[in-house]
């Protein structure tokens, strides 16, 4: 259909490819091995493997569609919009209501205080309990050291690309041993197979 | 002059007490702080809605205990305060 075809052509036009002269970032394979490791941010001293220096991956013709921020604080934190509005928000503007914050982004009450906490579960928001006078606690939301919540959020992100290489590696081992040990089935049937929903 | 909400407090918080319930006038925080009465104003009532400063009937302002532990907290990132989350006791 027309539609489709221009779906996928804009996919296209959008896709990324890893490019070895950019500083962003750098792919790096052992010579002997299958490692291959996300340097971010240096490249010295060189990675080594096998007490050898790892070699700059420079002929990668894969394409990858280029990662969107909202996709990519929902798949690897749990985050949506929301939590990153809340954030971006308040910076610099502080002390600010819950109340304000809901107003200011047209989000329901509620809605922020689930956010915060969540915010506070993954480390990029502490809580504190501050004495009203009239007796009780207000719970007070403010942000961790900035150099923290840049190494934590980094780190969190390359724990949920583990897995995510983790289940790649699993998906090519299972093409290749299932096709062996069952030469009558059908790969698509073994392959989600191996990979049950939750 | 523009001036943030936070340097509103602090100079609240540096020319009131809230344990000795000691206020300060709008004019005296808007001349300390090189800013206009009508913007601190605003920051003020903005900071009583989040229990951090408190408005009397003839017109000064105070810190409040939550506001000094506010302070206290040496935070100068983003912060929200959510009122509503506390337990008053009866």
């Amino acid at each position: 259909m027309a539609g489709n075809e221009t779906n996928e052509s804009t996919a296209e036009s959008r896709e990324v490819q890893y490019d070895p002269t950019s500083s962003r970032y750098n792919l790096y394979e052992c010579p002997d091995c299958d490692n291959i490791v996300l340097a971010l941010g240096r490249d010295e001293p060189p990675m080594s493997c096998h007490d050898k220096p790892m070699e700059r991956v420079t002929d990668l013709e894969m394409s990858v569609q280029p990662p969107d921020v909202k996709q990519v604080l929902l798949q690897a934190f749990g985050l949506p919009k929301a939590g990153l509005d809340i954030c971006l928000c308040v910076i610099g503007e502080g002390p600010l209501s819950a109340n304000e914050v809901a107003e200011s982004l047209g989000y329901d009450r509620s809605t922020i205080t689930r956010y915060l906490n969540k915010l506070v579960e993954l480390g990029l928001l502490e809580r504190s309990e501050l004495n009203r006078e009239e007796g009780g606690v207000v719970n007070v939301y403010h942000s961790v050291d900035l150099e923290r919540m840049r190494r934590e959020t980094l780190i969190g992100f390359y724990v949920w690309a583990g897995e995510a290489a983790a289940l790649i590696e699993d998906a090519n081992l299972t093409k290749q041993d299932y096709l062996e040990e069952n030469p009558d089935r059908d790969l698509p049937e073994i392959f989600w197979d191996s990979f049950p929903e939750d | 002059m523009s001036v943030t909400r936070r340097s509103v407090l602090e100079q609240l918080a540096t020319a009131s007490d809230a344990t000795r319930q000691e206020t300060t006038t709008i004019e005296a925080l808007a001349a300390t702080l090189d800013a206009d009465e009508y913007t601190v104003e605003s920051h003020i009532e903005r900071l009583e809605a989040c229990e951090l400063a408190r408005i009397t009937p003839d017109g000064t302002a105070r810190v409040t205990i939550t506001g000094e532990e506010l302070l206290e907290l040496n935070t100068t990132e983003m912060v929200i305060v959510d009122a509503a989350t506390s337990n008053s006791k009866i």
